[in-house]
This record gives structure tokens, C-alpha cells and sequence, in this order.
């Protein structure tokens, strides 16, 4: 097909109006990797989308890319758990290793395009790298060369034959068993020789197959069950008498059909499992560290009901397990003011951050005579260091969408959207399959359940813009244009989405309401505090033993959270802060870690709650840097349209800047504090007005930090321009730091201490990682 | 109707519109620029923001609607701080220069590129016109200046800077050679006198400027004859007299009465004070003092920009204030001190002469000469001897060689105007590394220069509402956004209809008709 026929084609699948733009955008891109210009000009010849509008929306969203790629792309994850993890040094690792040149992010084969991605939701594998479709973990320095090789590995495994055991025919499934060389030297190979060993017992009919290095070399062994027909599930930290169990919770020998369950599950279940792998390709998206139950004291499960229990598109077994039962309540016997009444009485907050109340919000459109109305629901998760929608969205597809049919019938909204990250394929591909289920078994379209109402929902993928999380600029982008937010009033309520009156709830507010309605306003409202009622779910990450997605009851404190639910900081080091509600939130010391967390009381002490990131950070985390972090992000992700938010975030970028380059006077600060001042004050939507909230709760609790900075100095040693490495007399001479080091700054000298030449160091901090003597000091 | 609260005064005004048309109906001005009536909303600017005190927020007037319980105020210090500062970060992302550096560089802040491209197209008397404008005597400077204004050329980046001096020259020459030679606008006299003592270029300068203003101006000269150092310090092989003689004839011809071979004394202050409203001292260097002046070795001790010395009503100026005998010096302190008279006398704060707020860049580099190079003629400077001016040919191709470096739209620019009238100061965040400048000329007739734009988008919307065939768009996002034509297509102009409307609702000088050069 040429390139004409295949526009045709993408053309036709996608519309011709201006509102197709970014999903032909997007087709372009999955078909080319990049957006030709000949193909756009096409477009705009074909169509009705001008020349200003596809340029201007091409450029506008991160997603696309205006000049062509290499044949793979690797992304690694800047979020903030991985920025925290030092990701920004395994990005440079990368460049090196790639020989990319200055300004170019493209090897000199077109092999491999590096770029930097904001969050890939995969928080507590941090720093986390994504090569095509296959995600590595705790990527160190070292772990770029492994990942590397993994892929490559991979590429040829792909087309050898696989290792067999079983017939074709009457294929029960595949087992993979990692074998890289992390995973060898933690004994894969007596795992393997399990699985053989139990396949031929009970006379399965399985394929196994070796696999080389996933990445995660700190989980070996890994093992991956794929039952022939359904999602995969994925095992790490094997051990070779756990296999057996494995096997039998998910195969069962030819002739027997009795269902086991009961006391191999439960073995199974301990392991550290992850139920939602999905193992289409290998190396999927969805990887986790942990199952979510192994650290479920303390939480409330309400967004998260049944988790790790479900199959999250087994509709079957959402309707068991009450699914479905709140939206015939509400469409038999609840008319729709009542059942707004019970939403505002329940006390919901919009979960997205501002904390609107939900029935307020539902009320206003419910009241607005319109003959069109919208509801999206809003998962289009930006914030580094948070993965609750798209967790969500994932393992809850029916919760979401039962809350918003449930939202559609009180508010009189006549059409549904779906607006979920490009980052998120995995939460896409389930919703899709979750919203056609319900169509085909009448809980969606025409005459729902018999009840003579009716509604859809269709999905619009974002196209990787953190702006777009605000709820005008979304509508923007649904409309096809660059998501620049409008001035409110008048609200979407009012004039939303092609100016028919709207609804924006985000994610996890929706997946609240069945909850509400199935368990009472009463039982919703014991969970919670005065103001703030119900559970948050929070993204825990960063410098944290027990990472992962938790739920938790409002009100509850920081300390809780990181101490008893996270397990504390692990290595020994001490906990310093966490940052709450990302690049709009702010930092909360550990001093005021008793702090609840509620709508109120975060806003007091300088953060937000944000959509949910909750990122711990150590003594070992420069509070600058983090101040910086933020800032470098919300400045790249600013709309550009308003002069404070526009330029303000960048000067006071500058500004950090200097100060993590030791150039900082005491004039910076003042001039800092200043803009951050103005900056809240002058821009006109939530991203600039809580642009400058990580400056200043830093500047609030650990000023010394910035003034011990323009003193020169780094007191934790990550601002790369304020410190040196130098060797101790701990080193043995193993010469491991010197076979390491990228730019020969530490001469080869076996057995005698080694020593790093100041000139020559890039501080890439590779030394300090492989040196087992722990002789490589930071000052 | 509502009503609503507007500086404390109850506004009344349709429901629906917004804070600006409701105040703007009410005759409350504020200020504004990515705001343009018939289209769409899309504040961006923030220059337009005011406080609502009920609620205690900055909002944007443009594009917010009135509302009943607003009380709002347009002028309050948290309002002007608000649009100082917006000012100065969009300052900051400005990288332009509102005058050229040679008219910075000139003590008497003569518009030289102005000159320049009259002198190209021929318009010799308009050009004398400009020149006159800030320089009494001209020819004379022509002969004897110093040029400060040609090391700050930019065209010595290229090769060599313009022959700033010698095209002046040509100008005042042309001008003393017709039968009668140009003479500024008189006021109707208003009845005060101011003596002027000296006649050098810093007296014959002051008098030149007070007249203009209705001042009648009394000369007094120890020498016989007027000039001062001009005339007895300069020799003939550099200034021909006759020059000076005919300059100085323009000023007696506009009304200077010269009292000479009359010295003033030490103490005859007192008794000029009695007969005149100001006097002005441009003695040039000399050890004679007056009684009741402080004077720091061989000069009287002034204000720097108002010449006002220790007594009231008495200024001084030239190389009486700062020795070197520089006539271009002394020319602008003339001309200086003529503003601060006036506005002395008429009990307005002294400022002396009013600069306008000036945006600048400093130096080219190498990658940007090419974009200014393409607003010149190729070709080296043109020297001619001392004595002798340029020809007709040789003064317009001279000419042609100025890279047009100030702005085209420093009369007019917002950003300029509005920096001005509230005091923003454009280095406060100006980055340690700027923007390079671009200067594109491919959609005529319209010079686009992207340093300079501020982001508005009206140019964006108008070419959409036109139905531009390419247009414009906003390209990235971010700090790093900009307006460009989309595929950036070299063959197309993207502005076939809208070239001049575009140009002509830019608020700075990014988007600018080429052909208005000649103002």
C-alpha cells in the first residue's frame, strides 16, 4: 500500500472532521513512527483539518514526534520516583553507551531513538526504562547494559524456535522461565529443571520456553505462566519447591475438571505475584513489585474492592460479586434528584486534587436544560509519580464505568467519553474490551437493562500532555485543538465540550459510587474525617521498603502511611519528607508527619493531595533538586499561554538552576520567592497557580538546604556541579570502579587505591555503584 | 443590567460583558495587549489585570465577565505590581532593541537610522529635519564630531560602521546650501527670558531649544564673536567658520539676541537672577566661578540629567560641567537643559529630557549578522576627505548601508508604552544567555521578528478568521511556544490577505509592514 492509499485508509477510520485530528495524528505515528510531512499535507488536502491546526496540535502534544525515529525507542521514565532513583544518570548512561552525538537523540544506525518520558506509572520499579513495548526496572547504571542486551537477545528469541515440551495440539499454555545471567546465578536453572520435572508428572501439555535478562535482576528468579487462551501471571522471587503449587493453580492434568482452587491458591497467593500481567508481549507494561496484598494493613478497599481476586474483565465475576446491582438500584427505584442528594450527602470530592464536591458538580449539570450532555471521565494521569488511574482503569474497567452510567442517569448526560493517557495502552485495550462487553450484555446503549435510558461511552486517547489533565484543556483536546485551558466561568457544566454542558469526573471518583450506592451514604461517611469523607488512593513510591497502589481512609496520617503501610525507608537511611500531590503539591517534612491526610490539612502545611502521587524521600534527597524537578517539569509542561506561567516557571527555573550550579546569591532567593509569589497569583489555571507549590513548601522547611547551596554546597551530595568523587583507603584495588568508569578518569592500578581524575569525571556515579568496598565517597 | 463596584464608583452595565467594556464605557482606562475587540477571548498578557477586593484575586478585565458582587479596583498598588512584573517577564523573553545602539550611543539621542533611510530615499529635507530635531548645529558637528554613535554601529560586526557622521554633514550641507535653509517651529513667545551665558556649542545648543519653546534667550560672550571654543579652538582646516556662521545665523535669524565682548562676573549673578526667569551657565573650561556655585576642580557641580545646579533657577552645561570639549556633548546639554528650564519654570518635576523606556540586546553574534545584513546593502564604508562631503551617490549608497536596528515599531509597541508608564525594568530576569534574533522577510510585506513577540496570538486568530490558506500557528508549547507558519513552506506566503491587519494589531514590533520605513 503507498502512502496514499494508507492515509485513505487511516482517514477514513478516523473522520474528516477538525475533531479526528489527534487519532489520525496518532495512526500516522503507529504506522511511521514519526509524522512525515508529506503525510500531513495529505491530510490537510483530504480534510478538513487546516495547515495551522494539524501543526499546531502535532507540536503541541508530547506524543508526537515531527522528525523520524530510530526502529526502536527507548524511553526512560523521568517520574518522580525514578528521578529520585537517580533515572537522569541512566538516561546519560544510555546517551553514552548509544554514542548518541550532541543535540540528537537518534543512533548513527537510525537503531534507537532515546527519549525521556514523564511517568510510566510503573513508580515502584524505579528508575524504570521502556525499550518498545518491554519494560526494565530498577535500571542502574550497569542495568542499561543488561537492558540492552535483553532486548537485543530478545529480538533473536523471537525468531528461534522455542523450546518445547508439549504437542501442538491441545496446547494448555506456555511457561516462561527467565534465564539472564542475574537470573541463572539466583538458581532459574533448578527452577527449570522443576518445571520440567512437574509438566511430565502431571502429564501437561505445556510449552516451555528460556528467556533471557527481564531486567528486574533484584526479583530472580522470574517465572511466567501464560494458560493458553487468558492473561498471563507473573512470578518473581521463585524458588524451585514453590513451582509445583504454581503449576496446579493453573493448569489442571488432561481429564480433570474439578476446579482447584481452594488450598493451592492460597500457596500460590503468598508468592509475589502479580495478577494482572498481561503477557500479550512479552515483557508487558504492567509489572509490579509486589502483590498489593501482601501489605494490606491499614487500608480500606473501596475503589479497590477485590483486588488481586478479580479478573478485571470477567464480567461474570463483577456481576457475582455485586456488579451492576447499584446502576439497576439506581435506574429501578433511585429517581436522579434523589440520587444526587445521596451523593452530596455521602460527601464525595472530586478525587482529580481540587476537591469539588462530586454531587455539587453533578447537580449543576443536572440542571442545565441542555439536550446534549457529556460526561468524561478524566484519566488522563500527568502527574510524575502517580499510577492510581491508570491502576485503575486497569484492574476496575466495569467499577469506572458502572459510576459513570450511574453518573449519565442522575445528570441527564446523553454521551460518555473515556479520555486515558497514550501512556497507558494496556488501560486503553481494557476499557475497549470492558465497554464492548457491556454493550453486548445491554448495560450499555440503547435501553440500558431494559429501563428505557440510554448511553455510551467511546474512548479518546490522550496524546502526552500534563495540561490536559485540566478539565477545560481536555475538552480542548477532545474538540481536536492544543489543549490550552479556558478561563472558568464559564464551567464545562455551563459550556463544555462543543459547547454542550458537561461533566469531568476523574477516575477514581467514578470508581467511588457504586460503593455509595451499594453500601449507603452511612457506611461511605464512617470512612473518613469531618470534612473529607471516604478512602484516597495513593501511589506510595520513592524511598520506601512496600511500594505500591494503597487505599486508604481519609484522615489518615503521613507517618501511617510510610511507616506501617510502607514499611518504613529502607537501607538504613532516615526519612526526610514526602511529597504529596507532585508538581502541584508540596513537600511535608517528617516532622509533620503526623499530619492527616485530608483536602484541608495538606493545604495548611504547603502540599496538596493532589491526584494521589505520594513519593518518600530519604536523607539521602537534595531538596533543591527536587524544587528544581518539579519546576523543570511543570515549565516544559505549561501550556505557554499565560505570561506568568509561561515565563514565570522559567525564571524561576533559571533561578534553581544557578542555585544547584553553586552560581545562587541570596538576591535568587528573594527573587524566587517573589515570582513563585506572583506566579500563583497571576496565572489563570490550576497548573500555574500551584506551578510554584514544590518552591515554596521547600523554601518553607529546609531553607538551609538552598542557603547551604548558594554557599557552595550540596548537603546530600546529588547536585551534580557543587560535588566530587574521590576514593578512600577502604578501596582494595579491585579495579572494578576503573573497568567502569565511561571516561577513563580512574587509571587501571590493581591492588593499589585508586584514584579519580577531577578533570576527567563526569560524575556519572558509576564508580560509587560497582564498588563493593564502598571506598567511592561523595563530597 | 448589574451593577457593579469600579474603584470604589458603582458601575452599571449590561450582564455579560466584561470588566474591560464595562469599565472602558465608564471612561476607566486599563491597559491592554493580546486583547482585540471581535475576537475571541484569549488572555494571555496578564497587562490587563485588575483586583477584585471582594475576593481578593487579580483577574484578567478582557475576557472576564462583570459580576454583581465584584468590587473592583483597576489601579491599586497590587494591580500595578502585578502588571510591572508581568511586564518585566515578558521583557525578559524580548529580545529587541526599541532604539538602534548608534542613537543610544549619541549624547544628543539623534534618530540616526531614521536619517539614514530618509537620506536612501532621497527625502534630504526630511532627513535635515530629523537631524534637527536633537542637533542644533549640524554642519558644524558634521565636520568635528567625534562619532560616539559609529563605534556603537552594528555594522562594525559586518566590516566597518556606516559614516554616521559624514551622511549628517551631507544633510545640514544640502540644507545651508539652499536659499533658505530650514528653521524649526517657534511657540508664541511666553513672555519669559533666560540668559544664557557663553556661546559655545553648549549655549548656541540651549538657545536653539528654549526658543523653539517660546523663550526669549540672551547671549552673553567675553569674545567678540559668537562660537566659543567652536571658534577659537577649532582650526580652520577642520571647521571652516563659514559653517559656523551660517549656523549660528539660523539660531540669531530664530530670534537669539548675542550681547558679546560682555564678561560676565563672579558676582553678577544676583542682578541677572533679577532681570531673567533661569540662567544658564555654558562657560566652557575655564577657572572663573561665580559666587554661590560649587565647583569641583575646574567644574560646576550639577544634577546629572537636569544641569540644575546648587542655586534654583540656575543650570549649567558643556565643558563647564565635564571638561573635554566634546561639541556633541555640549550640544545635547543644550537641548538637556532647554527641557529642564521649561520644566522648572513651569513648576513640573525637573527630569530634564525624557528618554522613553528602551529595550536592548547588546552585541550580534556571528549567526545573527546575516538577518540584519539583509536590511543592508552590501559594500565598505565610504570614506571621503575631511573637507570635502559626500556626493549624492556616494551618500545614498553610504546610507544604504544601515542594518535598520532599531525597531519599527518603537512609536507604537505596547510593550514599550505600557514598560514605560509603569517603570519595569527589562534586565530584572533577563536570562545570562538570550534568544538569538531573527529577522523574516519571506511573507511580504510584513518583517517578522520572532525574538520580539510576546505571544498574543492575535495575528493567530486573524489569519484563522480570514481563512489564510497557511497562516499561523502556535508551534511547541511552553516557555518555549512560538508563532510560525506551518510547514514553514518558502514557496507559499502564509499571509495573502491579512499581511496588514496582522501587522498592524501586533502589539510589539514582531509583526511589522516593511514599507512604513519612512514613517
Amino acid at each position: 500500500m503507498d502512502q496514499n492509499q494508507e492515509l485513505e485508509k487511516i482517514i477514513l477510520e478516523n473522520g474528516r472532521e477538525q475533531k479526528a485530528v489527534i487519532p489520525i495524528l496518532q495512526s500516522i505515528q503507529s504506522r511511521y513512527n514519526y509524522l512525515p510531512e508529506e503525510a500531513l499535507k495529505l491530510v490537510c488536502e483530504k480534510t478538513d483539518i487546516t495547515p495551522d491546526l494539524i501543526l499546531g496540535v502535532a507540536s503541541f502534544y508530547n506524543h508526537f514526534r515531527l522528525s523520524p525515529a530510530g526502529k526502536h525507542i527507548i524511553k526512560v521514565c523521568t517520574g518522580t520516583a525514578c528521578h529520585v532513583k537517580r533515572s537522569e544518570l541512566v538516561h546519560d548512561e544510555f546517551s553514552r553507551t548509544l554514542g548518541l552525538e550532541k543535540g540528537s537523540n537518534t543512533d548513527k544506525n537510525g537503531k534507537y531513538t532515546l527519549e525521556k518520558v514523564n511517568c510510566l506509572g510503573c513508580c515502584t520499579l524505579a528508575p524504570v526504562v521502556l525499550i518498545d513495548d518491554v519494560t526494565y526496572g530498577h535500571v542502574d547504571i550497569e542495568g542499561v547494559h543488561h537492558a540492552l542486551r535483553s532486548f537485543e537477545q530478545e529480538k533473536i528469541n523471537k525468531n528461534k524456535k522455542s523450546l518445547t515440551v508439549g504437542r501442538e495440539k491441545d496446547l494448555q499454555g506456555e511457561i516462561r522461565v527467565g534465564l539472564g545471567s542475574c537470573c541463572v546465578a539466583s538458581g532459574s536453572e533448578e527452577v527449570r529443571k522443576s518445571v520440567e520435572d512437574s509438566v511430565s508428572t502431571h502429564g501437561l501439555n505445556i510449552r516451555l520456553k528460556q528467556v533471557g535478562c527481564v531486567g528486574m535482576c533484584h526479583q530472580v528468579p522470574l517465572l511466567e505462566i501464560i494458560p493458553e487462551g487468558k492473561d498471563a501471571v507473573f512470578y518473581a522471587n521463585v524458588r524451585s519447591e514453590n513451582v509445583n503449587a504454581i503449576l496446579k493453580k493453573h493448569f489442571r492434568p488432561p481429564g480433570f475438571w474439578r476446579r482447584i482452587k481452594t488450598s493451592i491458591f492460597d500457596l500460590a497467593g503468598d508468592l509475589q505475584t502479580d495478577q494482572n500481567w498481561d503477557g500479550i508481549e512479552r515483557y508487558e507494561l504492567d509489572v509490579r513489585e509486589k502483590h498489593v496484598s501482601t501489605f494490606l494493613g491499614g487500608q480500606v478497599p473501596i475503589v479497590t474492592k477485590y483486588r488481586g481476586a478479580i479478573d478485571p474483565l470477567d464480567l461474570e465475576e463483577y456481576i457475582e460479586r455485586e456488579g451492576f446491582r447499584a446502576l439497576r438500584k439506581c435506574l429501578q427505584e433511585i429517581p436522579s434528584d434523589e440520587l444526587i442528594g445521596l451523593i452530596i450527602r455521602s460527601g464525595l470530592q472530586g478525587r482529580g486534587g481540587a476537591g469539588f464536591p462530586t454531587g455539587e458538580k453533578w447537580k449543576r449539570l443536572r440542571n442545565n436544560p441542555g439536550r446534549i450532555k457529556y460526561i468524561i471521565c478524566n484519566g488522563d494521569e500527568g502527574d510524575p509519580g502517580a499510577f492510581m488511574d491508570r491502576m485503575i482503569l486497569e484492574s476496575y474497567p466495569y467499577r469506572i464505568i458502572e459510576g459513570m452510567i450511574i453518573a449519565a442517569w442522575a445528570t441527564g448526560a446523553t454521551e460518555g467519553y473515556f479520555y486515558i493517557r497514550a501512556e497507558y495502552p494496556l488501560a486503553v485495550r481494557r476499557i475497549r474490551e470492558a465497554l464492548q462487553r457491556c454493550r453486548q450484555h445491554g448495560f450499555l446503549g440503547e435501553n440500558i437493562d431494559g429501563s428505557g435510558f440510554s448511553f455510551d461511552i467511546r474512548i479518546f486517547e490522550g496524546a502526552g500532555a500534563f495540561i490536559c489533565g485540566e478539565e477545560t484543556a481536555l475538552i480542548s483536546s477532545i474538540e481536536g485543538n492544543r489543549g490550552i485551558p479556558k478561563l472558568r466561568p464559564p464551567f464545562p457544566t455551563e459550556k463544555g465540550l462543543w459547547n454542550n454542558p458537561t461533566l469531568v469526573n476523574n477516575t477514581e471518583t467514578l470508581a467511588q459510587i457504586t460503593y455509595i450506592i451499594n453500601q449507603g451514604v452511612g457506611s461511605y461517611r464512617q470512612h473518613g474525617t469531618e470534612k473529607s469523607k471516604g478512602t484516597k488512593v495513593f501511589a506510595l513510591a520513592g524511598k520506601v521498603v512496600r511500594g505500591g497502589l494503597i487505599e486508604v481512609p481519609m484522615g489518615i496520617t503521613i507517618r501511617e502511611i510510610v511507616e506501617k503501610i510502607g514499611g518504613g525507608v529502607p537501607g538504613n537511611r532516615k526519612f526526610k519528607a514526602v511529597q504529596i500531590g507532585g508538581p502541584s503539591g508540596g513537600c511535608v517534612p517528617s516532622w509533620l508527619a503526623d499530619t492527616p491526610i485530608d483536602y484541608k490539612s495538606l493545604y495548611e502545611v504547603g502540599a496538596m493531595m493532589g491526584s494521589g502521587g505520594l513519593v518518600v524521600l530519604d536523607d539521602t534527597d537534595c531538596m533543591v533538586d527536587i524544587a528544581r524537578y518539579f519546576l523543570a517539569f511543570t515549565q516544559s509542561e505549561s501550556c505557554g499561554k499565560c505570561t506568568f506561567c509561561r515565563i514565570g516557571t522559567r525564571r524561576m527555573l533559571d533561578i534553581l538552576n544557578r542555585i544547584c550550579t553553586g552560581k545562587g546569591t541570596n538576591k535568587d532567593l528573594e527573587e524566587l520567592e517573589n515570582l513563585a509569589d506572583w506566579t500563583k497569583k497571576g496565572s489563570l489555571c490550576g497548573l500555574g497557580k500551584s506551578a510554584p507549590n514544590p518552591v515554596l513548601s521547600t523554601l518553607r522547611y529546609f531553607r538551609e538546604e538552598y542557603e547551604a547551596h548558594i554557599h557552595g554546597k550540596c548537603p546530600t551530595g546529588k547536585c551534580r556541579d557543587l560535588i566530587r568523587y574521590t576514593i578512600d583507603d577502604h578501596c582494595i584495588g579491585c579495579t572494578k570502579c576503573a573497568q567502569n568508569c565511561p571516561v577513563d578518569a580512574i587509571p587501571f592500578t590493581p591492588y593499589e587505591i585508586h584514584v579519580i581524575d577531577q578533570e576527567k569525571c563526569i560524575k556519572c556515579d558509576g564508580c560509587r555503584q560497582v564498588c563493593p568496598e564502598n571506598a567511592v565517597t561523595v563530597n | 443590567m448589574i451593577q457593579f463596584r469600579i474603584n470604589g464608583k458603582i458601575i452599571e452595565t449590561v450582564e455579560g460583558k466584561t470588566i474591560l467594556e464595562a469599565a472602558s464605557a465608564a471612561g476607566i482606562k486599563i491597559p491592554a495587549m493580546c486583547f482585540l475587540e471581535d475576537q475571541d477571548h484569549f488572555p494571555s498578557c496578564m497587562i490587563c489585570v485588575v483586583h477584585n477586593a471582594a475576593e481578593r484575586k487579580l483577574l484578567p478585565s478582557c475576557s472576564t465577565r462583570a459580576e454583581a458582587s465584584m468590587d473592583i479596583y483597576t489601579d491599586d498598588e497590587e494591580v500595578l505590581e502585578a502588571r510591572k512584573t508581568a511586564l518585566e517577564l515578558l521583557l525578559s523573553d524580548h529580545v529587541g532593541d526599541c532604539e538602534a545602539p548608534c542613537q543610544t550611543n549619541c549624547p544628543a539621542y539623534m534618530d540616526i537610522p531614521l536619517m539614514n533611510r530618509l537620506l536612501v530615499a532621497g527625502k534630504i529635507n526630511e532627513a535635515l529635519q530629523i537631524v534637527k530635531r536633537d542637533i542644533a548645529l549640524p554642519a558644524v558637528l558634521g565636520r568635528i564630531c567625534p562619532a560616539p554613535c559609529e563605534r556603537a554601529c552594528r555594522r562594525r560586526d559586518v566590516d566597518e560602521s556606516v559614516s554616521i557622521c559624514h551622511l549628517k554633514r551631507y544633510a545640514a550641507d544640502f540644507d545651508l546650501s539652499q536659499p533658505t535653509p530650514f528653521q524649526p517651529g517657534i511657540a508664541r513667545p511666553n513672555g519669559r527670558s533666560i540668559a544664557i551665558i557663553g556661546t559655545g556649542p553648549a549655549g548656541l545648543s540651549a538657545a536653539y531649544f528654549l526658543i523653539q519653546k517660546g523663550y526669549r534667550c540672551v547671549l552673553y560672550d567675553k569674545d567678540p564673536l559668537p562660537g566659543g571654543a567652536l571658534r577659537y579652538a577649532v582650526p580652520d582646516e577642520r571647521l571652516d567658520k563659514k559653517v559656523l556662521d551660517q549656523e549660528i545665523g539660523i539660531i540669531r535669524k530664530m530670534g537669539a539676541e548675542f550681547i558679546m565682548q560682555h564678561e560676565i562676573k563672579e558676582d553678577a549673578l544676583p542682578g541677572l537672577q533679577a532681570v531673567f526667569d533661569c540662567i544658564i551657565i555654558g562657560t566652557g573650561e575655564s577657572d572663573a566661578g561665580f559666587i554661590g556655585l560649587q565647583k569641583r576642580s575646574r567644574s560646576f557641580i550639577t544634577e546629572r540629567n537636569t544641569h540644575q545646579t546648587s542655586l534654583p533657577g540656575i543650570f549649567a552645561i558643556g565643558s563647564a560641567i565635564k571638561p573635554g570639549r566634546v561639541a556633541v556633548r555640549a550640544v545635547a546639554h543644550g537641548k538637556e537643559a532647554a527641557y529642564s528650564v521649561d520644566q522648572f519654570l513651569n513648576n513640573e518635576v525637573v527630569r530634564g529630557e525624557n528618554r522613553m523606556f528602551n529595550s536592548r540586546f547588546g552585541r550580534l553574534t556571528s549567526d545573527e549578522i546575516p538577518e540584519y545584513r539583509a536590511e543592508s546593502v552590501n559594500g565598505p564604508r565610504i570614506i571621503t576627505e575631511n573637507l570635502q562631503g559626500f556626493s549624492p551617490e556616494e551618500m545614498q549608497k553610504e546610507a544604504a548601508r544601515c542594518m535598520h536596528c532599531d525597531c519599527r515599531k518603537k512609536d507604537i509597541c505596547k510593550l514599550r508604552i505600557y514598560s514605560e508608564n509603569y517603570g519595569a525594568v527589562q534586565k530584572r530576569y533577563f536570562p545570562a544567555e538570550r534568544k538569538p534574533v531573527r529577522k523574516i522577510f519571506k511573507n511580504k510585506p510584513v518583517v517578522y521578528e520572532p525574538e520580539k513577540c510576546i505571544k498574543c496570538g492575535i495575528c493567530v486568530r486573524i489569519t484563522s478568521k480570514y481563512k489564510e490558506k497557511l497562516g499561523l500557528t502556535f508551534i511547541g508549547k511552553g516557555f518555549d511556544v512560538e508563532v510560525g507558519v506551518p510547514f514553514d513552506q518558502a514557496d507559499l506566503n502564509a499571509l495573502e490577505k491579512t499581511a496588514a491587519l496582522c501587522a498592524e494589531n501586533c502589539p510589539t514590533g514582531a509583526l511589522a509592514l516593511k514599507e512604513n520605513d519612512n514613517d
